[in-house]
C-alpha cells in the first residue's frame, strides 16, 4: 500500500515557480524590444473628372483651380504660399462647402504638394475635388 | 526566551505570474512579424484627412504603392503597369468601380508617375482614389 504510506507524511508537494518565470520574463523582454508602433494614417480622397467634355467645370462660377507646379501652388495664376492657399480656401468654404476645388497638377510637380493642397481643402470641409494632370 | 522560528517568509508569486501573462498575450497579439509596405516609401503630412483604421477597412480595398523613382507595387511586390491593369480589370469584374482604391505615393513622386497609375484606375471606371498621408508621427525615426 504505497499510496497509503505517501499520504500520511501530510506534506504537500512545491511546485517550482523560478524556471517558469525565467522563460515568462524572457519572452516579455522580447515583445517589448521588438514592438514597433506605427504612424497613424489618413487618406485624401478626390475624384478624378468624369469623361464628359460637355461639362467644362473650369468655368462654373464656383470653381476654384489650383494649379500645382514644381515650385508650389498657383491660385488665379499667381505664385502662393501654403498659408495664402489656406486662407483662400477658409474663404471658399465659408462661402460654400459643395464648392468645386480643381486641383491641376503639372507632370513634374513633387506629388508632396498635391498631398498639401488636398489636405487644406480636407481642413476646410471641402468635399468636391477633381485632380487634373496638365 | 522564544525560539526564532525557522521557516522562511514566502512571497506568493500567483499575481505577478497572471499580470505577465497577460502582457505576454498583450504583446503577441499585436505583434506583426513582417511589413507588407514598401518602407522606402516616405509618405507626406496630411493632418486634416480621414483617419485610416485597419479594422474597417473592406476587403475590397487596393492599395497600390509607388516609390519615388516610380516602381508600382503591391504589398511590397513590384509589378509593371500592365499588371496593374489586369489587377484592376479583375477587381473591376469582382466588385465593380466602387471599391476604394489607395494610392501610397512617396512625397518626391512626380506627378507623371501618379498619372500613370490614376490613368490605369481610371479606363476601369475607378474615379474615387484616395492618397496616403501621415495623420500623426508614432514611429521612431531611424
Amino acid at each position: 500500500m504505497a499510496y497509503k504510506r505517501r499520504q500520511n507524511k501530510g506534506e504537500t508537494p512545491k511546485l517550482d515557480m523560478t524556471p517558469m518565470i525565467d522563460v515568462v520574463f524572457q519572452l516579455l523582454i522580447f515583445f517589448v524590444v521588438t514592438l514597433k508602433q506605427e504612424d497613424i494614417l489618413s487618406k485624401l480622397s478626390a475624384a478624378r473628372p468624369a469623361p464628359d467634355p460637355t461639362v467644362n467645370k473650369e468655368n462654373q462660377p464656383d470653381t476654384t483651380t489650383i494649379i500645382v507646379c514644381n515650385s508650389g501652388f498657383l491660385l488665379n495664376g499667381m505664385p502662393v504660399r501654403l498659408d495664402e492657399l489656406d486662407n483662400r480656401l477658409s474663404r471658399v468654404s465659408r462661402s460654400s462647402k459643395t464648392a468645386m476645388v480643381l486641383v491641376k497638377c503639372t507632370m513634374d510637380s513633387p506629388h508632396k504638394f498635391l498631398i498639401q493642397a488636398l489636405d487644406v481643402c480636407n481642413k476646410y470641409g471641402l468635399q468636391n475635388l477633381s485632380i487634373l494632370s496638365m | 526566551m522564544a525560539k526564532p522560528r525557522n521557516d522562511q517568509c514566502e512571497i506568493d508569486m500567483t499575481p505577478m505570474i497572471d499580470v505577465v501573462f497577460q502582457l505576454i498575450i498583450f504583446f503577441v497579439v499585436t505583434l506583426k512579424m513582417t511589413t507588407d509596405t514598401n518602407l522606402d516609401i516616405i509618405l507626406e503630412d496630411g493632418k486634416h484627412g480621414v483617419i485610416i483604421k485597419e479594422d474597417d477597412r473592406p476587403p475590397s480595398t487596393l492599395e497600390i504603392e509607388l516609390d519615388r523613382f516610380g516602381t508600382i507595387s503591391i504589398h511590397n511586390g513590384k509589378m509593371s503597369p500592365d499588371m496593374l491593369n489586369t489587377i484592376m480589370r479583375n477587381r473591376v469584374n469582382k466588385f465593380g468601380n466602387q471599391f476604394p482604391v489607395l494610392i501610397r505615393a512617396d512625397w518626391r513622386t512626380k506627378h507623371e508617375q501618379v498619372k500613370k497609375v490614376m490613368d490605369i484606375c481610371t479606363t476601369r471606371g475607378v474615379w474615387k482614389l484616395s492618397f496616403v498621408a501621415i495623420q500623426e508621427h508614432k514611429a521612431k525615426k531611424d
